[in-house]
């Protein structure tokens, strides 16, 4: 008997101790992944961001704070501009989304896989063509200005959007607005009908229940379609480039400048960072604020 | 740098490919024609590359050290829908087998493949990919690079360029225009020879100007007065900051002692306007005219030459105007230098030169490509954007090879009237 024991306990040891393993088996290569393509980068871009030099002398890691403070104090506009218009086209594409994601969860009966479908299809469309489309349709005299100028006439010949912060927001908030609707939709399909039903048998009107009901259970899908859209419109270039003007330009603009322009890749590095850290903060807060206990509901 | 966001356009390239596709068309069609001769001549002679035709006699004497025999494949970094683009491929904005006349008759003529690349879309960004290899000392993997004159002269300053070798391109030697010969940067063509250059002044459409009821600008002064939100300025730092020291009636000389003072005064002139509605744009003031969104702007003459619609106007400031040039250049390692050496004499052909202008519309760096691009387009012969006359050269300003202290200083104030 023992020694049947003795044999046996070799191959099942390495058996379990392979059992146990396995999830960091599993797991390898998406930490390869992210040690390769995110960490590594990252911690290059850390080291070039405290580096000093140009491209031509070859940039040293000097520890050098200039390009943080730089990346802070410079820049008060296009930060400033991040944030607005992150703000604001969030909040109208939260207004814009909302109705939508709720029409089709709860009113769009058969319908619902082609309105889903009608959401994406703009997607298929590349995000460049989409946002150059934008310059015709705002220009001056394009299909809406043109129209409301000369065959309406309620607007003056010189009003002009094209250029303007308006643009600007304009093109986020279309660009981004899927990210929004989509998780907005999941949390409200998720919603059981019956629930809404109690609601009504305990006397609440709709509006009361939509408040005391719905929304808080929708909260989740909130709670990622702005975190889903408030972090590309921040650190987005591509609108404020294409539809905007000099005095427009978010803090993207600046990194790509800085990137690609001057060639100042530690103060880009540095601006990079500090927009990412100043995301991750602001999530946080935001998800305290929200509570996360029912953000995984 | 001038030119380098023009080629981004889709819609400007569609319109010059239509345009360039007929025109390399009938190239293709006279070559066929008249020629016949460069197919039946052996591969593997310097001189293969048609001698200018108005001198007949004298061809290249044959040398008496043996001639080194091309190797390939020649690589080639050039910019988008930079030479003769023909047919489908053409249209659709790349670059394949046979779609240029000229790879393809260069191929024939030297019996040696050619890999030719449009790779490069910005200055910049094309040398941070080489820079490290040179610093290294490595091959940069291409053997023959156009690059606008800053560049160029950066990477021949720091010692990045073979030398070429005269005997090798006699065609370039003998027919490279005057007025382009002794850059302080490489005074005996050394190490560069153009391939193309442009000259960025006022644009503006003649037609959108007289319905908004606006005076033509003739000079920068006048382009400063229109009303800031209907004007573009440039996105390419030298151009607008060229134009800007001209305005000013500053030295535009890059040596000029003043010059970080200069920039600093060209920047406070300008900030004001930005703060107007100034933009900044690339060729895509083109569309601007067409949407009326913009009344006047800086631009580059290629584009006007090329693919502006009717109306649209070059005018040279009575400032002065900006002359830029992108350079041929032998990145120093190259695997083929002979063979790259050979495609800068076969481009000096003036036939050849007359058939790359028939479709890009620059101005031309070739002496004879007016007589030959007579053949070709008559009205390009005469067309004074890429053969500028003698009161436009005697404008001409060029603003490119800049210390890295004034370059370093022109970004910093660049970024801040763009607010990048």
């Amino acid at each position: 008997m023992t020694t049947v024991g003795a044999t046996a306990t070799p191959p099942g040891g390495w058996r379990r101790r392979l059992f146990a393993a396995a999830p960091y088996i599993l797991l390898a290569p998406g930490l390869l992944w992210l040690l390769y393509f995110f960490i590594w980068p990252a911690v290059q871009m850390f080291l070039m961001s405290i580096s000093s030099g140009s491209l031509d002398s070859g940039f040293r890691v000097t520890g050098t704070l200039k390009p943080y403070t730089d990346a802070l104090t410079k820049f008060s506009t296009q930060w400033g501009n991040s944030l607005l218009y992150g703000a604001i086209s969030t909040t109208l594409d939260f207004l814009i989304g909302f109705p939508v994601a709720y029409a089709i969860a709860f009113r769009g009966g058969r319908f619902k896989n082609l309105l889903l479908f009608l959401v994406i299809a703009p997607f298929f469309t590349s995000f460049l063509i989409r946002t150059i489309s934008w310059q015709i349709l705002l220009g001056d005299e394009g299909p809406v200005l043109g129209f409301l100028k000369h065959v309406v006439g309620i607007l003056p010949v010189d009003f002009s959007i094209l250029y303007s912060p308006v643009a600007v927001i304009a093109g986020l908030t279309y660009n981004f607005l899927p990210f929004m609707i989509l998780p907005l939709y999941v949390a409200l399909e998720k919603i059981d009908i019956r629930t809404l039903e109690a609601a009504g048998d305990l006397y609440a009107n709709g509006w009361r229940t939509f408040w005391k009901v719905t929304f808080p259970l929708a909260l989740p899908g909130v709670f990622a379609g702005t975190i889903l859209t408030f972090i590309p419109t921040m650190g987005d270039y591509v609108n404020a480039e294409l539809l905007g003007s000099p005095k427009t330009r978010m803090i993207g603009n600046v990194i790509q400048g800085r990137f690609l322009q001057s060639n100042d890749y530690p103060t880009a590095s540095a601006l990079s960072f500090v927009l990412m850290a100043g995301i991750l903060i602001a999530v946080l807060i935001y998800a305290r604020a929200l509570g996360t206990e029912q953000l995984t509901g | 740098m001038a030119n380098e966001p023009q080629r981004f356009n889709p819609d400007l390239t569609r319109r010059r490919f239509l345009q360039g596709t007929a025109f390399a068309g009938v190239a293709a069609f006279i070559a066929a024609c008249t020629g016949g001769a460069p197919e039946s001549q052996p591969p593997a002679s310097i001189s293969i590359p048609t001698p200018p035709p108005v001198p007949s006699a004298t061809p290249v004497p044959a040398s008496p050290t043996p001639v080194p025999s091309p190797t390939g494949p020649l690589k080639f970094a050039n910019w988008p829908a930079y030479i003769d683009l023909a047919g489908k491929a053409g249209e659709a904005g790349e670059y394949a087998k046979g779609s240029s006349p000229t790879i393809e008759q260069f191929k024939k003529a030297i019996g040696v493949d050619v890999d030719y690349v449009e790779a490069i879309e910005d200055n910049k960004t094309f040398y941070a990919k080489i820079q490290p290899q040179l610093q290294a000392g490595t091959p940069t993997g291409w053997d023959l690079i156009v690059i606008t004159d800053w560049l160029a002269a950066k990477v021949i300053s720091k010692g990045w360029a073979e030398q070429i070798d005269h005997s090798a391109v006699p065609n370039a030697v003998k027919n490279l225009q005057d007025d382009l010969k002794n850059q302080v940067w490489d005074p005996n063509n050394d190490f560069h020879y153009p391939w193309q250059s442009g000259m960025t002044g006022i644009g503006f459409n003649t037609k959108v100007l007289a319905s908004a009821k606006i005076a033509e600008p003739k000079s920068l002064k006048d382009l400063y007065a229109i009303q800031s939100g209907k004007v573009s300025f440039l996105t390419e730092s030298r151009d607008t900051f060229g134009l800007g020291l001209l305005k000013l009636g500053k030295s535009a000389d890059p040596s000029s002692p003043t010059l970080i003072d200069d920039l600093q005064a060209v920047h406070d002139d300008i900030k004001p306007l930005v703060e107007k509605g100034l933009i900044f744009a690339d060729n895509s003031y083109l569309k601007n005219f067409a949407a009326k969104k913009t009344w006047a702007a800086m631009v580059w003459s290629g584009d006007l030459a090329s693919s502006g619609t009717e109306g649209d106007t070059f005018q040279v400031p009575d400032e002065g105007v900006m002359i830029w040039t992108d350079n041929m250049v032998i990145p120093k390692g190259a695997a083929n230098k002979y063979t790259a050496e050979l495609m800068i004499n076969f481009v000096y052909d003036p036939k050849i030169a007359a058939q790359i202008e028939a479709y890009v519309y620059y101005v031309c760096p070739v002496k004879g490509a007016d007589v030959e691009i007579k053949k070709l387009d008559a009205t390009a012969a005469t067309n004074p954007l890429i053969f500028p006359t003698a009161d436009i050269t005697a404008k001409y300003h060029n603003f490119q090879f800049l210390t890295d202290d004034a370059e370093a200083k022109l970004d910093e104030l660049f970024l801040d009237l763009t607010g990048g």
